[in-house]
């Protein structure tokens, strides 16, 4: 069987933003580690771009730092949960393997990493029409800033995710197999993910703290007590 | 989806394909020349959907250059009709602004556009896209060319920034709504029946064209600067300049 080229692996990639099943079947059994490059390759450019603009409007150091934490938090959450999302894959009965779990769930994480990248113009854009920081306008600059960047990764993230139910709808035996197993998932990612974005923090930056790449003490704390936290102060 | 519940479209795009077997055709269809602009305008005009066929084929180079030009005349024509609200410079920096923002929303929105097309299903090539996409734009300056006798008399009648602003925006939009059909014509070329991420996708590009109002102001009227030196989204500048008593020319 010939190596598959470059312009396989883009044709691929259209295959799986298109959803078209029939083609992705395939892709699950291509075990080259070329192959799973260029998927990391796609979610550091188009996550690592979109990143880019979410710092920016803090400044130019951040929006390296943000480039560079995206596609790593991203990476980390794929690796930390390999193993509980291949477990939870058998348990409920997906009809998928270890290892086919963690290529459907990276190339759900590349179809997200495409539309995030395909943002970029336009977060660039809107990053451009912010208040930017030292104006008077500054705290509403932050806060658009952020309502933005949630919509869009928002909107990336959902879409991802029905593409992975439409592939998992393919494996499992019923509809409901595959919703569970898709919950069960991203319950995982989800509950790991908010925690290494709580590690990595800054991601925006506020404005009223410096620019780092890491808070002091990333450790210490986690995203859920802060968010107890502030509701409590709300009431 | 019911028809009771469905939004209105945009005309349905006449094609050339042939009718079916046994059907009659009450006039045939002349081929299109895609070689002048002319051409190109007719085919906008006429037959969107031989023309996004067209744009599959080896001439794609020669239709896009063309439907650039095209932009650049008509944005450049009503761009004059805008500036000469106010006169002066914004003889020339109306039409310069009007198809840079033009150009500018093609760019910003042509990535979205081709990643939103493969989620509806569709399986079209970047530079089909990137055609159809500069063919809607020529669309709507073309409309806008229609009514440009309109505007202009308003623009003669009246000092008012405001209305000359709304109307402007009407025209627009009323031009965005047949340009539309150009893009929904690659769903309906690549037989894909999903149209809800192209909803999101024109809603993006809405905003992003009007966004362009408030980067390029003043577009009509008249300012200190050229550009603008404070940034302000659409919404706030229109909400400003309404909110100024006796705005004028």
């Amino acid at each position: 069987m010939p190596e598959p080229t470059s312009p396989t692996y883009f044709r691929r990639l259209k295959a799986i933003c298109m959803g078209r099943v029939e083609e992705i079947i395939p892709i699950l059994e291509d075990r080259s580690p070329r192959w799973g490059l260029f998927c990391a390759a796609v979610i550091l450019v188009g996550c690592g771009l979109y990143g880019t603009s979410v710092g920016l409007w803090r400044s130019p150091l951040q929006s390296v730092y943000t480039g560079v934490k995206i596609p790593l938090l991203i990476f980390l959450t794929c690796a930390g949960n390999a193993l509980l999302n291949g477990m939870l894959g058998q348990v409920l009965g997906s009809g998928l393997g270890f290892r086919q779990v963690s290529t459907v769930i990276i190339l759900s994480f590349t179809t997200a990493a495409c539309i995030l990248g395909a943002f970029s113009p336009l977060a660039f854009f809107v990053l451009y029409n912010t208040p930017p920081l030292e104006s008077l306008d500054g705290s509403t600059g932050h806060s658009i800033t952020l309502v933005t960047h949630v919509v869009l990764i928002a909107y990336a993230g959902i879409m991802a995710n029905y593409r992975l139910l439409a592939l998992l709808r393919h494996f499992a035996p019923n509809r409901t197999t595959a919703l569970t197993t898709l919950l069960a998932w991203l319950g995982g990612n989800l509950l790991l993910g908010t925690q290494l974005s709580w590690v990595l923090r800054p991601f925006i930056g506020s404005p009223s703290l410096p620019v780092e790449f890491l808070r002091a003490a990333p450790l210490r704390g986690n995203f859920f007590e802060a968010l107890w936290a502030a509701l409590q102060n709300l009431s | 989806m019911s028809d009771a519940n469905s939004q209105p479209t945009p005309p349905a795009i006449p094609h050339s394909e042939p009718l079916p077997t046994g059907a009659t055709s009450p006039k045939p269809v002349a081929p299109m020349n895609y070689t002048s602009l002319a051409g190109i305008l007719e085919a906008l005009l006429k037959q969107p959907g031989a023309l996004l066929n067209e744009l599959s084929g080896d001439r794609r180079g020669g239709i896009i250059s063309r439907l650039i030009a095209l932009i650049l005349i008509c944005g450049c024509i009503y761009g004059v009709v805008m500036g000469s609200l106010s006169g002066g410079t914004q003889l020339w920096a109306a039409p310069v602004k009007l198809t840079t923002g033009l150009f500018f929303s093609v760019l910003l929105c042509l990535p979205s556009l081709y990643i939103f097309l493969c989620l509806n299903g569709a399986d079209v090539r970047l530079g089909q896209i990137c055609g159809a996409l500069l063919g809607m734009v020529a669309l709507v300056t073309l409309l806008l060319i229609g009514f440009a006798p309109v505007a202009w008399i308003f623009s003669q009648s009246t000092d008012s920034v405001v209305v000359m602003g709304m109307l402007h925006l009407v025209f627009w939009i009323i031009g965005l709504w047949f340009g539309m059909r150009m893009i929904k014509g690659l769903l309906a070329y690549s037989e894909s029946a999903d149209h809800g991420h192209l909803k999101v996708w024109i809603i993006i590009f809405v905003l992003v064209s009007l966004q362009m109002t408030a980067v390029l102001r003043p577009l009509i009227g008249t300012a200190p600067t050229l550009l603008p030196t404070e940034k302000k989204f659409f919404i706030q500048h229109w909400f400003d300049n309404m909110n100024e008593k006796d705005r004028s020319r």
